[in-house]
């Protein structure tokens, strides 16, 4: 394993990053592997104390931290959870993260119950649909978010496996203008729009699936692009789940390729949530990306 | 209420109702109405999720409860309790606090009634991994000898939780986490329906469980209310406070002594 040298300015290095997971804690702060930054959920570090945060501000004097949220529920038409996003707030002033991102989803709502509506959060990643009205509530929650961390966050296209029929524009055109309205960064997860594209095809929508992931980003505003996601997924045969569970597959580094062209060497994450493989396999995908990345830049 | 609610609320209702489990053509209905593709598939895989993501959550919070259950009864118990009990926090970690009370009420588990404070002793144990940092302040024991015991108290660790239980509870954790006792011995105190008290605290970042006498739960009940040590030794009958304290701080119990708050309860 390649260790950094301690004295090189990672700011230098192809911007490639790894989420850091439990498996990896003790092994990644013991041998240091040459990345440009870690990449945690959020809410595994709410708590008030113990050994994860320690290990945390541990990863944290090592390398920049990409702080990406699964729970803040940006696009929840009952808004942002007042608890939720104090939990952030002092999560962010203890790590300074490098960037803090979240998802173009929602989880918060209601649910009926014999005792009337009960609050619930769904803790999953909801579809919103491509639409003024949630755009607007988008628009809302994302700035109530910014103006609190005093900071611009990230929004994550999604993988959904329902859609709406209220959609009245594209995901790409929601995107586009959730950053010109609010100021925040597009974190473009390239798995995520092939996923898409396959269940798409599943669906009967026409089409090379590759070729619609690069129309796809094509469509997307360059300068907003702040950070990019790759990942492995499941086919099911009748669906195909974004399950972060394997590596990334030949399709994905073809549209990735093409996203480096669009946008550039933004920082680039690998993710891998499920079933988590030795370190080794991870800095394996994250060197494959610095590769392409160079390639395309050369 | 906005068609954006009404959209959200439909798809919680399909995700969260508990008479879909069994009616999932109620659920895809629900939604019908705003969904167009993948409606049934995607449903299930939404749906699927949760319910995967309960399994891990609680099975994380409550590795004996698993082991006492077994891993499909905790599955379908996870699922259950998913439903009956969602989680209202973007944080799954605070998810799970009423499974002693759900367990305990659930006529399928009426035979095994200690179940109930098993759930309890384990959700301290894992909210104790997560509560506030707190250091040893040995030099503040000095005031034990400066101050008048109605005036002070002790500085108890982090994340102490103490319950008093009906049943071998204490024993029926720690032979599962800690091999100890044995579990004919935990069988034995079991057909005994031999009552047991149980303490939990994080030493250093390590969370910790043990038995504790009924005067020691008491004790460290009123403290935690609260109490000057005065007060708290009242309440706690036939307690050893000079052979306990030694104990209670190498093992990191007990983190201090502090002068109590004039205005502090002290009931």
């Amino acid at each position: 394993m390649f260790c950094a040298d301690p004295d090189l300015p990672r700011a230098d290095l192809t911007q490639v990053g790894i989420g850091w997971r439990h498996p990896h804690y003790g092994e990644l702060l013991a041998t240091r592997p040459d990345l440009a930054f870690l990449e945690v959920h959020s809410e595994n570090f709410f708590a008030e104390g113990g050994a994860a945060l320690e290990v945390l501000r541990q990863g944290r004097a090592q390398y920049p931290v990409s702080l990406h949220g699964v729970g803040l529920s940006l696009g929840s038409a009952v808004g942002v959870d007042e608890w939720h996003l104090d939990q952030l707030q002092r999560l962010v002033a203890q790590i300074e993260p490098v960037r803090v991102s979240d998802h173009a989803c929602f989880a918060r709502g209601h649910i009926h119950t014999p005792g009337g509506l009960q609050p619930v959060h769904a803790s999953d990643l909801l579809p919103v649909p491509f639409s003024s009205e949630a755009l607007d509530v988008m628009c809302a929650n994302v700035q109530r978010v910014q103006d609190r961390l005093k900071r611009p966050i990230s929004v994550e296209n999604l993988s959904a496996y329902i859609a709406w029929q209220s959609s009245n524009m594209g995901e790409p055109e929601f995107l586009a203008s959730l950053a010109h309205r609010t100021g925040c960064g597009l974190l473009v997860d390239v798995n995520n729009i092939y996923v898409n594209a396959l269940n798409d095809r599943l669906q009967g929508v026409a089409g090379d699936p590759v070729q619609r992931c690069k129309d796809w980003l094509d469509a997307i505003p360059a300068a907003a692009v702040t950070e990019m996601h790759l990942a492995g997924h499941a086919d099911c045969g009748d669906i195909v789940i974004d399950d972060h569970g394997s590596r990334v597959c030949d399709p994905v580094w073809s549209v990735y390729r093409h996203a480096v062209s669009r946008f550039g060497a933004v920082p680039t994450l690998i993710e891998w949530d499920t079933d988590v493989p030795a370190l080794d396999v991870l800095l394996g995908e994250a060197a494959k990306a610095r590769q392409f990345c160079s390639e395309v830049l050369a | 209420m906005t068609a954006l609610a009404i959209e959200q609320q439909a798809l919680l209702d399909a995700l969260f109702t508990r008479h879909l489990v069994t009616q999932s053509d109620v659920a895809i209905n629900l939604i019908a109405v705003h969904a167009y593709y993948t409606g049934a598939r995607g449903l299930k895989a939404y749906k699927n999720n949760g319910f995967s993501l309960a399994e891990r959550t609680l099975l994380a919070a409550y590795p004996v409860m698993a082991q006492l259950l077994g891993e499909d009864s905790f599955a379908l118990l996870a699922r259950d309790f998913w439903l009956a009990h969602p989680p209202v926090r973007g944080d799954l970690a605070h998810w799970g606090a009423a499974l002693g009370d759900f367990v305990q009420h659930n006529a399928l588990l009426a035979d095994e009634p200690y179940l109930g404070d098993v759930a309890r002793v384990e959700w301290a144990l894992h909210r104790a991994v997560s509560a506030a940092d707190r250091d040893a302040q040995p030099a503040t024991f000095a005031l034990l000898s400066t101050v008048e015991p109605d005036a002070l108290t002790l500085q108890l660790a982090s994340g102490v939780f103490v319950l008093t239980s009906a049943y071998p509870v204490a024993s029926i954790v720690t032979a599962h986490l800690n091999n100890s006792p044995t579990l004919e011995e935990v069988g034995r105190k079991l057909r005994a329906v031999e009552a047991e008290c149980v303490v939990v605290w994080r030493q250093g970042f390590k969370p910790q469980v043990a038995p504790c006498t009924a005067a020691q739960a008491a004790f460290m009940q009123a403290l935690q209310s609260g109490a000057s040590l005065l007060s708290a030794l009242e309440r706690a009958d036939e307690f050893d406070f000079n052979q306990w304290l030694p104990a209670a701080v190498q093992n990191g119990l007990v983190l201090g002594a502090r002068p109590i708050d004039p205005i502090s309860t002290d009931i």
